[in-house]
């Protein structure tokens, strides 16, 4: 193991360059570049927005003023998610070239494309904080005030690193596990797809996590990393004067997606053995 | 070198892992190079002779290697197929269709194979295809790992193999060149330092902010090869891939590697081309569907080798052209044409059934219509025709005592006897031989009438010889095309395609053995007082150079 962790340090400029040549190669030849990582979010939320204040009337959301960053700061994290997993589950098929010509550590696929998505996260980042200040109906008082009631800048986004860090460790867990089982079961990817679509049901997106019916709200919290994330992004950028966020809801979650990871790593040791020869 | 070098790398994971290395250091007397064990066919090795010194760091080691592929026929790549198979079912799909073949099937890449090899040895592999050459380089790159046995390598391995390979379309040469080294596991300081090297080397500084796939391939090679060569690999895997690439290139190519070898770099090199092994390597292994067979010095084992393919081939010819000439038979009696195989035009075939079947019209019958000598693009060794009007019934090699052999001693007196028999009158026949090379390169094409021997005519049997004094081909197996013209060359009365072959074996005491021929000619030493030469040149340059300036 510590012979393995030795020659991962050897290849940390493989990871740089994995994850550079993702970021490059993904805004090649489109006039607006890495805006597009801004902007599709943004998009989404303005269809979103209006479907939920103005299609169906505000009137229907009272208890989400503000509903633009109330659906952005769940959108966000959701992105990242979802990019990853399309992203990790070609990570290894899709580098068949590299994989039979070359010899480097195979992990180093699907932990590039987990952090090249997440620095498009942190890219749009900015945005969500724009709309925090900007977008603020009459009356809702200053973001930085102490009279905030939504949307505000205080001690709370504290916990966006930690936050950030459980999702990169459950992004590169379950990419470990998928990108692996795509090498040998080519309808993981069909699977997969079908199964996004679900899953953005199932994550609190376009609800609030606190409108699910308690008993059910916590087998989404256990089954669903994703769902406990969402809901954290949430209190902490949307409802941060309200109920904090649970020091031991995150470590808990931490805790599961660290175990995720491990998991996924075995497993993705274990077959990768036989990625020359299955490719 | 900042890394690398001294780490033991292991079986793959880390976890199950066999390190052979140390074991056998602690043992150099023990190091003997693993050759044909019981069973296997040819000779042993005789490798020692190559070691230098048991202090050489072994930095490949083979031991008891082997490697089992799973070739997957019905390859249940679908949830849906493996749970049907799971139950024993078939598939819904193939439902009243027969039973596929059986799902999986075992194949022995390499089976049991011991070797090592020290840093800064060249080594060649051999084989025919599917041999396991190709597998052996991949388990020493770790692309591959293997299903039983321990493979140990030590230091940088980087691997000539498809140019070019992970290298980004979308990515200029630069970002690619970081790119590339960094799967290499070179860090990005020292691909910094590196970095004008390669360009030059590639000769590519114009383009490199340009993408790649605006590149064309002869310069997605160099800069491949540049990248390859210039990370400071401690060994250095290589196939045919500089077969690619222009001249000079290719020439600077190989220079290259010369002088890596020349470093210490530990070279390993696939090749078809066993004239390129002989000359870059000076140890060679030979593998057989997966075996070891031979392991020592490269000219030895290829030797060896090409005594092995050289015998396997001319049974196979001998066992081809008997089977032809015995099918054959009956069209002699009948006179009817027999056409050669040939690849333009296949109404060729039709003409040759209905030869066997004896419908044997003038048209055929008659060589000259069919335009036969221009015609004949492509001729398998032992390819007989003939028109039936005369023919060359038997072909024999007479030495210079006159005995009856098939193996004869370069620069030694050599006859090729031709026994003819014409069934008609022919008037000035002309009588032609033609000697060619195992692979089929054509050496000479002498006929009577060319050496100015006029045949008034045959009828009957009898015999003509072509005698050469002194044989100038060096060691090797060679093939004969005998044929037999009228008076016009364009009329084949018989022709018999690389059907006869005699070998030739080195006479003692000749010491050369390089290419096909022996050339008798005299070397001469002249030793001046140096100074010389060089003002000798000088003037000669000084004078070339006047009339410009």
């Amino acid at each position: 193991m510590l012979a393995r962790a030795k020659r991962s340090i050897d290849y940390r400029d493989l990871l740089y360059n994995l994850v550079v040549r993702d970021l490059k190669v993904r805004y090649k030849h489109s006039v607006l570049g890495f805006f597009w990582s801004l902007l599709n979010p943004v998009l989404l939320m303005l269809v979103f927005t209006f479907v939920f204040q103005q299609l169906l009337g505000s009137e229907n959301n009272p208890t989400h003023p503000m509903y633009h960053v109330f659906f952005l700061v769940a959108l966000l994290p959701w992105n990242w998610c979802a990019s990853a997993v399309t992203g990790t589950l070609g990570s290894i098929v899709n580098s068949g070239y590299l994989i039979k010509k070359v010899y480097f550590p195979r992990e180093m696929l699907p932990v590039a494309v987990v952090l090249a998505n997440m620095i498009n996260f942190l890219l749009a980042l900015p945005a969500l904080v724009l709309f925090m200040i900007i977008l603020r109906p009459e009356g809702s008082g200053s973001p930085f005030g102490s009279d905030c009631q939504y949307a505000c800048f205080n001690a709370h986004l504290l916990w966006v690193p930690l936050l950030i860090l459980t999702q990169t460790i459950f992004l590169t867990g379950l990419g470990f596990f998928i990108s692996a089982l795509n090498v040998f079961f080519r309808d993981t990817s069909v699977l997969v797809e079908v199964g996004l679509s679900a899953w953005f049901f199932l994550t609190p997106i376009i609800y609030d996590a606190r409108d699910v019916v308690h008993d059910l709200a916590n087998w989404m919290y256990y089954l669903n990393p994703m769902a406990s994330l969402v809901a954290n992004f949430r209190e902490v950028f949307y409802y941060s004067d309200a109920a904090s966020p649970d020091p031991f809801f995150m470590l808990r979650n931490l805790i599961v997606c660290t175990v995720l990871l491990v998991g996924g790593y075995l497993f993705f040791m274990r077959l990768s053995h036989s990625f020359g020869e299955e490719i | 070198m900042a890394h690398g070098t001294e780490e033991t790398i292991e079986n793959s994971d880390g976890l199950i892992h066999t390190n052979g290395l140390t074991d056998s250091e602690k043992h150099p007397a023990q190091e003997q190079v693993a050759g044909a064990k019981s069973g296997q066919q040819v000779t042993p090795p005789q490798a020692v002779a190559v070691r230098t010194s048991p202090a050489r760091a072994k930095v490949i080691k083979f031991s008891n290697v082997s490697k089992k592929f799973t070739l997957r026929h019905e390859r249940p790549q679908s949830f849906q197929d493996m749970v049907v198979s799971l139950f024993g079912l078939r598939s819904p799909s193939r439902l009243g269709k027969p039973m596929p073949r059986p799902a999986t099937e075992k194949f022995w890449a390499l089976k049991d194979v011991n070797f090592g090899i020290y840093q800064g040895e060249a080594v060649g592999i051999i084989g025919e295809n599917g041999s396991g050459k190709s597998t052996t380089l991949k388990l020493v790159s770790r692309i591959l790992d293997p299903t039983s046995g321990s493979v140990s390598v030590r230091g940088k391995v980087s691997a000539l193999l498809e140019l070019g390979t992970g290298f980004h379309p979308e990515l200029t040469g630069r970002e690619n060149i970081f790119l590339n080294g960094s799967l290499l596991g070179i860090p990005r300081k020292e691909m910094a330092d590196r970095y004008d090297a390669i360009v030059d080397f590639a000769e590519m500084s114009e383009f490199i902010d340009t993408p790649i796939k605006h590149y064309s391939s002869g310069m997605v090679m160099r800069l491949g090869f540049a990248v390859a060569i210039n990370v400071d690999p401690d060994i250095l895997l290589t196939d045919e891939v500089l077969a690619v690439g222009d001249e000079a290139f290719q020439r600077k190519c190989l220079d290259y590697i010369a002088a890596l070898r020349r470093r210490g770099v530990t070279i390993i090199y696939v090749s078809h081309a066993l004239d390129s092994v002989r000359s870059l390597c000076s140890r060679a292994i030979w593998l057989d569907h997966g075996k070891l067979i031979a392991d020592g010095p490269a000219n030895d084992v290829i030797d060896q080798y090409l005594t092995f393919e050289n015998e396997k081939h001319a049974d196979r010819i001998r066992e081809e052209y008997e089977a032809r000439r015995d099918g054959t038979s009956a069209r002699y009696a009948s006179g009817a044409s027999h056409a050669a195989v040939e690849i333009q035009e296949p109404t060729q075939e039709d003409l040759e059934e209905q030869g066997q079947t004896g419908q044997d019209s003038p048209e055929q019958a008659d060589p000259e219509t069919e335009e036969n000598v221009g015609k004949f693009t492509y001729d398998a060794p032992g390819t007989h025709w003939t028109s039936g009007r005369a023919e060359i019934f038997d072909v024999r090699f007479f030495n210079a005592d006159g005995q009856d052999i098939k193996t004869f001693l370069t620069d030694q007196p050599f006859t090729i006897r031709i026994y003819y028999a014409a069934h008609d009158r022919i008037e000035n026949p002309v009588f032609g031989i033609a000697l060619y090379t195992q692979n089929g390169v054509h050496l000479n094409g002498p006929n009577t009438r060319f050496s100015g021997l006029e045949i008034p005519y045959i009828d009957g049997t009898g015999h003509v010889d072509y005698h050469i004094d002194n044989l100038p081909l060096l060691a090797g197996m060679y093939d004969v095309t005998v044929a037999l013209t009228g008076a016009d060359i364009a009329e084949t009365l018989d022709h018999q395609h690389r059907a006869y072959s005699f070998y030739v074996q080195p006479t003692p005491g000749l010491a050369e053995r390089w290419g096909l021929i022996h050339i008798p000619a005299e070397w001469s030493f002249h030793p001046g007082s140096g100074g010389d030469g060089l003002q000798a040149k000088a003037e000669t340059q000084a004078q070339a150079e006047t009339p410009t300036t």
